[in-house]
């Protein structure tokens, strides 16, 4: 049956030759590592997200006096609404993680560097739209910690003299959070965001493949040269299938049963209990944080003496990040031989966990 | 090769399971909900209501009042008041519905006119057919 | 020190370079501190959010020009059970907060501090149920008549106002005027369901932080509790008693309902755990299947 399927695709597109290219023949480094699966895993979980929301759509509300009643409506009254929701909260959480890992992991291997600048740059694009779904996202269910979550994040740009007022006017829609708000997210949540981020997506798996996936540093290659196009192609690699495919097919497996695992023995971990109280403009909550992935930055935002200081340095960092293939010209791939850069990559990466861990004891 | 078609077979299995386990939900999820069955309505006399009075019922597990307002006709509003829910009462005097609780305050339509109660009371779908109201 | 390689002296170079700009840049805003001023700056401003609202009355009553008599009560009413459910000074006495000139105006309905006997009328205003019952029972009767008897401050205190709890219900305060075996016996009756009423709200509690929305349940209980509450007022014991069992089903009701919901975040845990397994099987899978295709 499958074979029958199969040959009418061929006469008409030639499936076997496309299979052959690119399953196939497409080999992969010998001593390619668990690492270079995460891409693949932020791809499948950025799929799940955007089922699971599609089928909310079919149930939320996006106005301030129903949005709330809406999410509570799917948790408690629609069959199984409560499986739906916990995966787009579970699953975004888990794909955040699984972005800044894939982020790390390719620094830490050096891929960024020439010729896969733009393929970085993509990359970061990628992870503040994610930051930027996050955000927009987190206002939608219209809770007290969604409202006092946004709040305090839009105010963040008013550390900027001259235009920071009007900024933070511009996001909210208004002078405070408010309806006005909640549509404008829940707009660029749904439509904006989606559509850019599928985009860059696109340009950054076009990359990837047009250039040819990356050797680990850590064996004994040669430095190579590039002065003009040529295709990586690992000529003495193993085939992409089975090796690697099967690879990742299985880290998206474990990704889906972590997810489970979290919505079956932890359902409050990523909904406390300001998450399911309506917002109340007039009340802020004992202790208002934002959510984990932003809790370095807001915590050093708190320690920073100065407010300008503070947000300058968060933006400067980012630029840094963004534009470090062009800072970083040198060819040594393999960070273990350049003790400089090691040290810096892990104390950044301990200040990190240190700051977010403060930030939530604080 | 008999242990990869074995595996093979296995991960058929637990596949057709995981995608029977998540379209199952997906189904009930989109479904159109269930017409609330009609047999639930309540039928009184119109007679039973006099005009300016009132009849206190229980419709769906929910204490409701219908008045016979004097200009408007009928009407039926739910009685738990949506401060914190508490049985509001009928001021025949003042034409009004007072909540003992906190003295919330609401007209014969249902909106609120003072005191803490953030929205207006339920409106409870009242239909008159000939000598009955039918209620739900 | 290997020699630095003139690329990471170049980044080095931009980095310094940045970091100082914005030190010179911010330091013109002039030195600050730390935390206060973030969390002031973020969260006092007004249109930042928390919408403070302003008030007159505290602002004399809280200052060194008020009676010291009068200076305690702005604080004493921050701790109370009405400052939680923001009820201020103008609620109950009337006057308006916004506008110092008129913040005791009688034409802003302001009513002063109310004489011991005016007092239940005072509360009374919104709490219109209790008052019905209070003046029904021998304590309202008593004050009515003699002038003399508990009034809704005696119990419950003015400004400093707590949730009520069974506990008003002592012999310190009870046996001021007559013997305590009658309040007593008035505690035992509202016993049972006033316990039952407190397991139910814990029970109501738990589910909240499991992530259930409990609204309705909630206002069920509020309902249920504030009626037998306005019961108690007319302090009848064999009326209490009488009525008891209708509240104990109410309540058995509810906790149905509380025990239907807990059964169903079972549910949804045990069929999350499944899927759960189902996908490590997958991985196992997929995994030992990759192993019989190693060349």
């Amino acid at each position: 049956m499958l074979h029958r399927i199969k040959n009418w695709l061929e006469i008409r597109i030639g499936l076997n030759e496309i299979i052959k290219t690119q399953f196939k023949e497409y080999r992969v480094p010998r001593d390619i590592n668990i690492f270079y699966t995460l891409g693949f895993v932020a791809m499948a979980a950025f799929i799940m997200q955007a089922v699971t929301g599609f089928f909310l759509l079919v149930y939320y509300v996006p106005h301030s006096n129903h949005a709330f009643r809406s999410v509570q409506t799917i948790m408690t009254t629609v069959p199984y609404g409560w499986l739906f929701r916990m995966m787009h909260v579970v699953g975004s959480n888990l794909m955040v993680a699984v972005v800044f890992i894939h982020l790390s992991s390719v620094f830490f291997m050096g891929s960024y560097k020439k010729p896969r600048e733009m393929t970085w740059i993509a990359g970061w694009l990628m992870l503040l739209l994610v930051l930027t779904f996050c955000l927009s996202g987190y206002l939608l269910p219209w809770s007290q910690l969604s409202y006092w979550a946004t709040t305090i994040v839009t105010t963040m740009p008013t550390a900027f003299p001259y235009f920071g007022d009007s900024a933070a006017y511009i996001m909210r829609g208004g002078e405070y959070v408010s309806g006005i708000t909640l549509n404008r997210f829940f707009a660029i949540h749904v439509a904006f965001l989606p559509l850019l981020f599928v985009s860059i997506l696109g340009v950054h798996i076009f990359l990837v493949r047009r250039i040819g996936i990356s050797s680990p540093p850590f064996g004994e290659n040669a430095e190579m040269e590039w002065t003009e196009y040529r295709h990586e192609s690992h000529s003495d690699g193993v085939p992409f299938y089975p090796h690697f495919v099967f690879r990742e097919i299985f880290m998206v497996m474990i990704f889906v049963a972590i997810m489970f695992f979290i919505i079956a023995f932890m359902p409050t971990l990523f909904l406390p209990e300001d998450a399911n109280t309506p917002a109340d403009p007039f009340r802020t909550p004992a202790h208002i944080k934002p959510e984990w992935y932003f809790l370095a930055p807001y915590q050093m935002l708190k320690l920073i003496p100065n407010k300008f200081l503070g947000v300058a340095m968060q933006i400067i960092i980012v630029a840094v990040f963004i534009l470090w293939p062009f800072l970083d010209t040198k060819k040594e791939r393999n960070i273990l031989k350049r003790r400089l850069l090691l040290s810096a990559f892990l104390i950044s990466v301990a200040v990190w966990i240190i700051l977010a861990i403060w930030g939530r004891y604080s | 090769m008999k242990r990869r078609g074995f595996l093979k077979l296995l991960l058929a299995v637990f596949g057709t399971t995981a995608l029977a386990s998540l379209t199952y939900p997906l189904a009930r999820f989109l479904a159109p909900p269930v017409e609330k069955a009609k047999g639930k309505q309540i039928s009184i006399k119109r007679s039973e209501i006099l005009s300016g009075g009132t009849m206190s019922i229980v419709f769906n597990n929910t204490p409701v009042i219908i008045i016979n307002r004097q200009d408007k006709g009928f009407i039926a509003l739910s009685r738990v008041c949506t401060h914190l829910g508490c049985i509001v009462e009928y001021d025949k005097g003042k034409k009004r519905l007072l909540c003992p609780c906190h003295a919330g305050v609401f007209d014969l339509e249902g909106n609120v006119i003072s005191g803490p109660p953030p929205k207006p009371l339920p409106k409870i779908p009242l239909r008159v057919e000939g000598e009955n109201i039918v209620i739900g | 020190m290997r020699h630095i390689n003139k690329y990471s002296a170049r980044l080095f170079f931009v980095f310094l370079l940045s970091l100082l700009a914005t030190f010179v840049f911010s330091s013109l805003e002039g030195a600050e501190k730390y935390k206060e001023i973030f969390e002031k700056e973020f969260l006092a401003e007004p249109w930042a959010g928390e919408q403070i609202e302003k008030s007159s009355c505290i602002e004399c009553h809280a200052s060194d020009i008020m009676k010291p008599e009068f200076r305690n009560i702005p604080d004493e009413w921050k701790t109370s059970w009405h400052y939680e459910n923001r009820v201020s000074c103008h609620d109950c006495h009337g006057g308006d907060p916004k506008d110092a000139a008129m913040a005791m105006s009688p034409q802003r309905d302001f009513a002063g501090a109310p004489k011991y006997s005016d007092v239940p009328e005072f509360c009374g205003k919104c709490h219109i149920g209790i008052l019905k019952n209070y003046l029904e029972s021998g304590h309202g009767k008593a004050l009515r008549s003699k002038g003399t008897g508990p009034n809704c401050v005696t119990c419950h205190g003015s400004h400093k106002i707590q949730k009520a709890s069974i506990d008003i219900i002592n012999e310190g305060l009870c046996s001021k005027c007559h013997s305590y075996e009658r309040a007593k016996t008035m505690k035992q009756a509202l016993f049972l369901t006033e316990k039952k009423i407190r397991e139910i709200e814990k029970d109501i509690k738990e589910l909240k932080a499991g992530g259930v929305f409990t609204e309705e349940k909630e206002k069920n209980l509020f309902s249920t509790h504030a009626e037998f509450r306005t019961l108690f007022h007319a302090v009848d014991v064999s009326m209490v008693k009488e009525r008891t069992d209708g509240f104990t089903d109410k309540l058995n009701l509810l906790e149905d309902k509380i025990q239907n919901t807990l059964n169903e975040l079972g549910f949804r845990k045990n069929f999350s755990a499944f899927l759960m397994f189902i996908f490590i099987g997958l991985g196992v899978g997929i995994f030992l299947l990759s192993k019989t295709y190693k060349s």
